[in-house]
């Protein structure tokens, strides 16, 4: 009987203390501007922070208390979330279910924003970009990154970037490669290629992405510069058809297949490692054991004073070059950009204020310091013009020069599923799972599975 | 169907042991230490490469033996805060899951009712239901009820999802305490659950510990469900912290891992621990799930 | 009256159990998604996503991949083995017994994703398995990769055989001591003994517990998403993780659901044969 009681107040201490610890740290979470009554407003603002990306958090971070003090009874609730871009994406999904979870203001990836839009989560934004005198700065290519099918604007971009070769100069020096090196088409790659692992068989000559774990690197740093520099493209615009048995999409698996059988890229199963992006910045690259990777205009970011992988000496040891086209048809140069943009969540109680927080978070100073931390390509022309964006690192006019021949993902409803596709087709490849033309014709059959048969065209 | 084990009562009969023939035990004890080998290898990696700073993936004896691995992940928001968020958790969900299945447990246990048999069926097929086949559902509910990032609802369902183990678990325990006792409380007129709360549940405790112990541990190791409904970084249990602590680094850095493996798993080693002494041989549990 | 305390649990069960089973049920038949247009307005598309599923040559694989990891690492693994130990630990002396049941029971008492953690440190390249290989002389590969469903199958045994151990040590001391040592005067052998006496006495309990482990291993997920996250190319993809990767990645929940659908089948499937197997010895 005393036992009985005593256990009976143990359970009911047990549960106050459960009841207790919910809803102490249940409070914070009214979040999203539950209270629509003006002045006690809560801006919650969505983004993805991991050890690689900080600038953003840097930013939020040092703009929300001159916000919160320049709006009386605002709070800017911060949500970052540690995630690897995927899981962002799922993260981000699963919070836009509802109006009470779904961010204010959030981070959003150029590719996904079309869908996005169409699944009703961003705030047609024509409206107040009509009375933004920076609007006028945004360059139109950027513009347009932030527009749905029906063409109004969704989507503010942040910065945009552009792809190309970074190589180790002591490494292609010390194996006889004239430097600076340019390749002019694919086979030089590989001859190169040939070349370093003949001079030392312990490095990794020449590494592009392959296979789900590096998800959109493959399509960006790898599948689709190849693809985009044969005659042969992923979509067709004019049609809004996906193409289907092209040459170009056999000869881009083929080629990473010969980067791969031939020793030359990182050894596959350490190449189906998520992380590996982070070893080539970390070490292989400082190490001098990497000749070259396709990489984005960002990649000084890792190396610079307060990035996750500080390298003070890098601009001493890496070159950089432009990736080629195929046989070195004209433009002879091929890039891929993508970048990530700020939009307004449709569900928002509040989005003149959310608005007016990304406008402060884009404004010229704030641009600039996150155009440069970052090392985006600008998209504002005043950022752009700045004498401190040029100087952020030596390859900025670089890689700011390829914006003249870079590409950009046909960012459909139906992309983020085909892109899986085709980083499925790449590791089938890279694997020895399946011949290049088995997996391109793999492909073909997935396309139609998912746009269905008027969706695709071609042989 | 269950035959009712109570804990405690598992006798060291030798069943098949025929007494005194030293061979065979001198080979199943080499056979054992062999297995306990194979089993022990990747346990010593843990234990060794916590206290390793220069860990790796091998096994081996550290060059020094320091706590800066421990020293490393012991911060607020590395391993303390979601440490006592996950205990939280796991004491809600514990707590909520031995109220209901005790209760429940008492009508099946005691009276003869047709739909106990299809119930407790139904109850076992629940025990092991793919939490991953309903996580879509569930995240819509929680959506749509606001319930979403909140712990105590995450620690309800974590309850639900645990109560089918647990009330087939209880209801055995419940079964092996013999009705008798009850029945003179029924003569005095004392209502059921007079006579559970005052003579059957203390007679079960052991089992009850064992049954609480056992939900306390699967929410404390369960990843999943707080990593889909609990969104702010603030809120994360363990389980989800060491995930992303495992996914955030380009080169894996085994010692802290190792470090963090071994704080997050102390405490459901130590309840262990506890429930195998306190309820009679380390082999209690099973006394529950014997068919 | 009398079935009034049952009301807590089988509130519990329907709300978060049995609802999100019809409502996962429903959601197969549509093609709600988290993002493109159907996120807006899901429509009802019947037997669509099940045509799919026959059609996308994932799901036979992912189908038959998760039978090989059910039947070897659960029914095969764990089961026989748990068993041996059981067996073996009756004829052992005490100390050892309690030793190596302690350190079996220690891989099962971690929490999954240590378990997880520990195992791909296991089978990784240059790992501890390929460092004991080495002591033999053998340059062990990245088993993660050559052989990802050997290392998840051999980490799920060593992660769960502990249950069916424990199931099996208490089982076995129910066996009528009578009936052995009458066997035994019998002059049948251990072997004999072993298919002709205890076995039979704990049949329902094998039966029990090959269900439990069958079902518990149906929906292992951490283990796998740690070690592999089901690749590479697919090699480990058991249907927790092609559902997981479908509605969470691919954000298409309905056919994500579709998939869920199919898991909860093959497990009622199984729990019918077990309970079937149950019957007979128990009228």
């Amino acid at each position: 009987m005393r036992q009985t009681i005593r256990n009976t107040s143990v359970l009911a201490l047990a549960s106050t203390l459960a009841l207790a610890g919910c809803s102490a740290s249940g409070d914070g979470d009214g979040g999203t501007a539950d209270t629509a009554d003006g002045g006690g407003d809560t801006i919650t603002v969505m983004y993805q922070r991991t050890e690689g990306v900080t600038a953003l958090d840097e930013l939020f971070n040092r703009i929300k208390p001159e916000f919160e003090a320049a709006n009386d009874g605002v709070t800017v609730e911060l949500q970052p979330i540690e995630a690897a871009e995927d899981d962002y994406a799922t993260q981000l999904a699963l919070a836009q279910q509802s109006a009470s979870t779904a961010p204010d203001v959030f981070y959003e990836d150029t590719f996904r924003v079309r869908s996005d839009v169409e699944a009703g989560y961003l705030l047609n934004l024509d409206e107040y970009v009509a009375e933004w005198e920076d609007w006028d700065q945004f360059n139109e290519g950027a513009r347009g990154a932030g527009r749905g099918d029906d063409g109004s604007t969704y989507a503010i971009p942040l910065g945009t970037d552009t792809r190309g070769i970074w190589y180790s100069e002591p490494l292609l020096e010390a194996a006889g490669v004239t430097l600076p090196w340019q390749p002019e088409n694919w086979q030089d790659i590989l001859d190169t290629a040939e070349q370093i692992k003949a001079y030392d068989p312990e490095s990794v000559p020449f590494h592009m992405y392959a296979g789900k774990p590096a998800g959109e690197g493959t399509l960006m740093q790898s599948f689709l510069p190849l693809l985009y520099g044969t005659e042969d493209r992923l979509y067709d615009e004019e049609s809004q058809t996906w193409n289907t048995g092209t040459q170009g999409f056999k000869d881009a698996l083929t080629f990473l297949d010969t980067l791969y059988d031939d020793g030359y890229a990182v050894p596959v199963e350490e190449a189906l490692d998520a992380n590996l992006w982070q070893t080539i910045f970390d070490t292989r690259l400082p190490d001098a054991k990497l000749g070259g990777v396709v990489e984005g205009s960002y990649g000084a970011s890792f190396w610079q004073q307060g990035g996750p992988f500080e390298w003070p000496e890098y601009a001493d040891s890496i070159g950089v070059a432009a990736f080629p086209t195929q046989n070195g048809q004209a433009p002879g140069r091929v890039s891929m950009s993508g970048g990530w943009t700020l939009a307004v969540g449709a569900q928002s109680d509040a989005p003149d204020l959310a608005f007016e927080f990304l406008t402060l978070a884009m404004n010229f100073e704030n641009s600039l310091a996150y155009t440069v931390e970052n090392s985006q390509i600008a998209v504002r022309d005043d950022v752009a013009g700045d004498p401190s964006y040029l100087e952020a690192n030596p390859y900025v006019k670089f890689f700011t020069d390829l914006v003249e021949v870079t590409n950009f993902r046909p960012a459909t409803a139906d992309y983020p599923r085909i892109s899986a596709q085709i980083q499925e087709a790449t590791e089938q490849v890279v694997t020895g799972a399946a011949e290049p033309a088995e997996a391109a014709a793999a492909y073909d059959d997935a396309l139609v599975r998912i746009v269905g048969a008027d969706g695709v065209s071609g042989s | 169907m269950a035959v009712p084990t109570a804990p405690g009562t598992t006798g060291r009969t030798p069943a098949l042991a025929a007494p005194g023939r030293r061979p065979s035990r001198v080979a199943a004890n080499a056979v054992l230490v062999l297995i306990g080998v194979c089993f022990l290898v990747p346990l010593a990696w843990l234990f060794l490469s916590a206290v390793d700073p220069g860990a790796s993936a091998r096994t081996s004896l550290p060059d020094t033996v320091s706590t800066e691995n421990f020293r490393a992940v012991l911060t607020a928001d590395i391993a303390l805060r979601p440490l006592l968020i996950s205990f939280v958790l796991s004491l809600g969900s514990a707590t909520v899951t031995v109220l209901a299945a005790v209760l429940a447990s008492y009508p099946l246990s005691r009276y003869q009712m047709r739909f106990s048999k299809p119930f407790l069926y139904t109850v076992l097929f629940g025990t092991s239901l793919p939490v991953t086949a309903i996580m879509v559902p569930v995240f819509s509910l929680a959506v749509r009820t606001g319930l979403l990032d909140s712990i105590w609802a995450t620690a309800l369902f974590m309850a639900a999802t645990s109560l089918p183990m647990a009330i087939w678990m209880t209801k055995n325990f419940m079964d092996s305490v013999p009705v008798s006792l009850e029945e003179a409380a029924w003569m005095d007129g004392a209502p059921a659950m007079t006579a559970l709360r005052r003579i059957v549940v203390p007679l079960m405790r052991p089992g009850l510990t064992v049954v609480f112990i056992y939900v306390f541990m699967q929410a404390w190791g369960n990843f999943f469900v707080p990593f889909l409904l609990l969104r702010s970084p603030e809120k994360q249990p363990a389980a989800v912290t060491i995930y992303q602590f495992f996914g955030q680094f380009g080169a894996i850095d085994y010692g802290q891992l190792a470090a963090f493996s071994l704080l997050y798993s102390l405490p459901v080693i130590v309840l262990y621990v506890i429930v195998s002494r306190s309820v009679g041989g380390s082999f209690a549990m099973s006394g529950a799930v014997k068919g | 009256m009398r079935i009034l305390p049952l009301v807590p649990a089988v509130l519990l069960l329907l709300l978060f159990m049995a609802g999100p089973v019809l409502w996962s049920l429903y959601g197969s038949f549509t093609n709600a998604a988290l993002t493109g247009p159907n996120a807006q307005n899901p429509q009802w598309i019947g037997l669509d996503n099940y045509s799919r599923l026959l059609e996308d040559p994932d799901f036979p694989r992912s189908v038959l991949l998760t039978v090989v990891f059910v039947l070897l690492s659960a029914v095969v693994g764990q089961n026989i083995l748990g068993m041996a130990l059981a067996l073996l630990m009756s004829r052992a002396s005490g100390g050892v017994s309690a030793l190596i049941g302690g350190v079996v029971v220690s891989a099962w008492v971690l929490p999954e994703i240590v378990a997880a953690f520990v195992m791909y440190a296991f089978f990784t390249g240059e790992g501890t398995l390929d460092q004991l290989l080495g002591l033999v002389g053998v340059d062990g590969p990245n088993w993660l990769f050559v052989a990802p469903m050997f290392a998840v199958i051999l980490a799920n045994i060593w992660r769960g055989t502990a249950f069916s151990m424990m199931v099996y040590r208490a089982s076995l001391d129910d066996v009528p001591p009578e009936l052995v040592e009458a066997a035994q005067i019998d002059g049948a052998s251990p072997t004999q003994r072993l298919f002709r006496i205890t076995l039979p006495v704990i049949k329902s309990t094998i039966a029990t517990n090959l269900m439990l482990t069958t079902l518990q291993t149906l929906s292992v997920f951490t283990l796998i998403f740690v070690m592999t996250a089901g690749g590479p190319s697919n090699r480990s993809m058991t249907l927790p993780l092609l559902a997981y990767e479908e509605a969470f990645n691919f954000l298409d929940v309905g056919y994500g659901t579709a998939i869920a659908t199919v898991m909860l089948v093959v497990g009622a499937l199984s729990s019918v044969v077990y309970i079937r197997m149950l019957r007979p010895g128990k009228d």
